[in-house]
């Protein structure tokens, strides 16, 4: 029988066995954070947008948002989350950008509204002007979410700032730099996060349409579990209905994102497992058109003759 | 002097805050809102059931109380029945994203204007996530690098807690509300089908259905959030409190008070609620008249007609206006300033005695802190009625699931008509919401948003009168006026969100 004395030499001969020292070495290397000195910095910057990201970034579970903004990046600025504000803040921002406080990644959240500029301010610069300084010294963006992509809701049909997303704008500008997508309103945390540990352990992940291949390179629909329903021509006729919600307008079949495998909030639910349609908010085109909206439920019957 | 405080961080979104300081007193405080996208002009011409979910990407922190008070205007324009489950679900969808809300607030936005992170450096405990987070801080102080320990370091100058106890405490309590926000939203996303932006939420309930393995998971989800609310939550507000007790009188505002009432108690949208609405001046509450709210423009950024009532409202953007200088608008209730938020909502529903439950908590903090219910309009009374409000609505959403019917309708029966308008009024958790919709051939002819921080943010009306948050500036005593931490302090006791404010 094991005493308390005997099982307390044990237990300490134990933890000392798997310690640092007595590990296996990829054990240790797998254990082991990352040279801080190699981690990038983010300057994360908000133009039009909803901060739905930046929330949805603080849903990540593995890695949690702690470690990621302490072990895999370094959070230099973020102004949900930054202690400092005002005119230190700005001296912060302007340090990086100005390319006097090292190499950095720009995280971009929100459109741009290049119509009316002073629709989005930041201090006493426009958010426009920012992107345009950043450019010349940045290492790359990645720009996250619908808005910083493709313009999303802000650039909906009859917008009147102009809203654009980051790519068009520097294209517009002749501004060549690595810019990754990743698209979705809001983005799934592990989009952004896992595409950063991308970046910071292996290199540029392999992109389709300037987006991750490891996350958009299928459907929604094709990764759907309903696709066996819609094969079958099972339809939910009504909201709330089980089976393929392609007869309520589901846009799972115009979007790419692997919401089916993936699913939301630390992996327990996501919009068809709730029986609600897939809205295409991973699609560059999302929400666009007044004539195409989210769901088919007021289409007029077709009439013959 | 004028100083600027903006950008401020640990909000939502864009806000800049010129301040003119006089002998170390704020003597004017305009606030602008920054960032302009438009919503109501795009909604126009798109079909009405896209509107929860284009409303929805107003504001990703409080995605939820959009899309229901867009879900009650068009229930209101469609006429629909909602079954029990619909309205139930739809309250369990929109408390646990409030209780979210305010953990992320207290801990996330707040703490660090009160709490001192360098306390960390003294920890001789053994709890392995504060042992990380010590080892994290040293290890980027030691370095050599611009800016170490951000975004926790830079901070403003000013006087933090002093107690090592208390702030290691704050710090652990930081970490785990990282995780506690989550469940919330977890519990939220069971029934919307994701958080932020629920694909799930509509017009006469949510799509997914009330089965008994889901109401646990949500129950469970929401009991181990409702556990940290009063294990953690609570005494960590009231020991800011009792270290910071001067700020039960600063940052009052000078109006009355507005809240639309929180959580009806049936399907009927006129029913009671949890909260019951009201608006109350000089200590008398009244019944809420929507006719009475008007939107001032003549210091916002809009060529667009002033004082305007909400159904006919307009928006012609006009960046360079003489004498504007913001995007939010500046609601009125009968032509006066009024505060809303969580300290509305518990000062409205205390003085009608409605809530027991927000009564005796009101009356216990009081007699704790010394304090009568006049303090709770200050900084210290923002972030005690968030408390109250978690409190209050964490016990109810637990009462609610069971009510459900497992296996019963969560969803009316949506048919939608070629015309008809609605107002939907709720409250988001930074205060009253309204969202109002007019339809003509199926397509919407009208959509309008006043929103918590269009209030609380607001800029001058055209009498001049400032805004709920300028007038708790104004009169502020600084001790540092380039920084400001006491302004800060009460801007985050606010809880701004500009993308809602302008939308
Ligand atoms: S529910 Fe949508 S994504 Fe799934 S099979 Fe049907 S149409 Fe495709
Ligand atoms: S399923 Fe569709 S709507 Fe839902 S998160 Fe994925 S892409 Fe967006």
């Amino acid at each position: 029988m094991l005493d308390r004395r005997n099982f307390l030499k044990m237990a300490a001969a134990l933890s000392a066995a798997f310690g640092v020292q007595g590990m296996p070495a990829p054990v240790a290397a797998a254990l082991k954070k990352l040279d801080p000195g190699a981690v990038p910095k983010l300057i994360y910057l908000q133009g039009l947008s909803c901060t739905g990201c930046s929330i949805s970034l603080l849903q990540a579970e593995s890695p949690s948002p702690l470690a990621m903004i302490t072990d895999y990046s370094q959070l230099a600025f973020h102004a949900d989350l930054s202690a400092i504000s005002g005119k230190k803040a700005l001296d912060l921002i302007e340090r990086y950008i100005s390319g006097n406080a090292g190499e950095y990644f720009l995280a971009v959240e929100g459109a741009i509204p290049e119509k009316i500029p002073e629709a989005c301010l930041i201090g006493h610069k426009t958010f426009a002007q920012y992107l345009e300084e950043a450019a010349k010294t940045m290492t790359g963006a990645v720009a996250v979410g619908a808005c910083a992509c493709d313009g999303g809701i802000p650039a909906a049909e009859g917008n009147l700032t102009g809203a654009i997303g980051l790519k068009e704008f520097y294209g517009k500008r002749g501004i060549k730099k690595l810019i990754v997508n990743i698209r979705g309103c809001s983005v799934h945390p592990d989009w952004v996060w896992h595409t950063i540990i991308h970046l910071v352990k292996v290199g540029v992940p392999e992109l389709v349409n300037d987006a991750p291949k490891l996350f958009y390179s299928r459907k929604v629909h094709e990764l759907c579990p309903r696709y066996h329903d819609f094969q079958q021509e099972i339809f939910a006729k009504k909201l709330g209905d089980k089976g393929c919600l392609f007869k309520l307008g589901c846009l799972g079949p115009d979007t790419y994102a692997d919401c089916p495998t993936r699913w939301w909030n630390g992996g327990r639910t996501w919009c068809i497992d709730s029986n609600a349609p897939c809205i295409g908010c991973a699609s560059p085109t999302f929400a666009r058109k007044k004539n195409i909206p989210f769901y088919r439920i007021n289409e007029k019957p077709v009439t013959n003759g | 002097m004028k100083i600027d405080l903006g950008p401020v961080t640990r909000i939502e979104g864009h806000l800049n805050v010129r301040t003119t300081v006089e002998n170390g007193v704020v003597t004017d405080a305009q606030c602008m809102s920054e960032m302009f996208r438009g919503f109501e002009v795009f909604l126009q011409g798109r079909d009405p059931l896209d509107a929860q979910q284009i409303t929805q990407r107003i504001c990703g922190v409080c995605p939820y109380a959009h899309a229901i008070a867009s879900s009650y205007a068009q229930e209101k324009a469609y006429k629909l029945n909602v079954p029990p489950n619909g309205r139930i679900l739809h309250n369990l969808i929109q408390g646990a994203n409030h209780l979210y809300d305010y953990l992320l607030h207290f801990y996330q936005l707040s703490a660090l204007d009160f709490v001192d992170v360098t306390a960390i450096l003294s920890y001789t405990g053994r709890d392995a996530d504060l042992l990380k987070v010590k080892q994290w801080v040293k290890a980027e102080l030691d370095r050599n690098k611009p800016f170490p320990a951000a975004p926790f370091l830079p901070r403003l100058e000013g006087k933090y807690l002093a107690d090592r106890d208390l702030n290691i405490g704050a710090l652990k309590h930081y970490l785990e509300a990282m995780e506690l926000q989550k469940k919330a939203n977890r519990a939220a996303a069971i029934f919307g089908g994701k958080f932020p932006h629920s694909t799930g939420i509509f017009p006469g309930g949510c799509t997914q259905e009330a089965r008994i393995d889901l109401i646990v998971a949500y129950q469970s989800l929401l009991s181990e959030v409702r556990q940290f609310i009063h294990d953690k939550y609570i005494p960590d507000v009231t020991a800011v409190a009792m270290a910071f007790p001067e700020y039960w009188r600063i940052g009052a505002s000078k109006g009355g008070f507005l809240s639309f009432g929180l959580l009806p108690l049936t399907p009927a949208l006129d029913s009671k609620r949890l909260l019951a609405p009201g608006v109350l001046f000089d200590g008398q509450v009244s019944p809420v008249d929507l006719a009475k709210i008007s939107q001032d423009v003549k210091y916002s950024k809009y060529s667009s007609p002033s004082r305007l009532p909400v159904r006919d409202s307009a928006l012609t953007p006009a960046p360079h206006k003489e004498g504007a200088y913001s995007w939010a608008k500046a609601p009125r209730y009968a032509g006066k300033v009024v505060e809303v938020g969580p300290a509305a909502r518990i000062l409205i529903d205390y003085q009608q005695g409605h809530n027991p439950m927000v009564r005796d908590l009101v009356n216990k903090f009081a007699a704790l802190a010394g304090i009568t219910t006049a303090n709770l309009n200050s900084v210290l009374g923002r972030h005690l009625a968030r408390a109250i409000n978690a409190a209050v609505i964490a016990d109810f959403l637990l009462a609610e699931t069971e009510r459900l019917e497992h296996g019963g309708p969560t969803m009316a029966n949506l048919a939608v008509p070629q015309s008809g308008e609605g107002y939907g009024i709720t409250e988001a958790s930074r205060g009253a919401l309204l969202h109002y919709l007019r339809m003509e051939n199926q397509k919407i002819a009208k959509y309008e948003c006043v929103v918590p921080t269009t209030w609380n943010a607001s800029p001058r009306d055209d009498q001049g009168q400032p805004g709920a948050m300028e007038s708790a500036l104004i009169g502020t005593r600084v001790e540092n006026a380039e920084e400001q931490i006491e302004s800060v302090r009460i801007v985050h006791s606010f809880d701004p969100c500009i993308a809602c404010a302008v939308h």
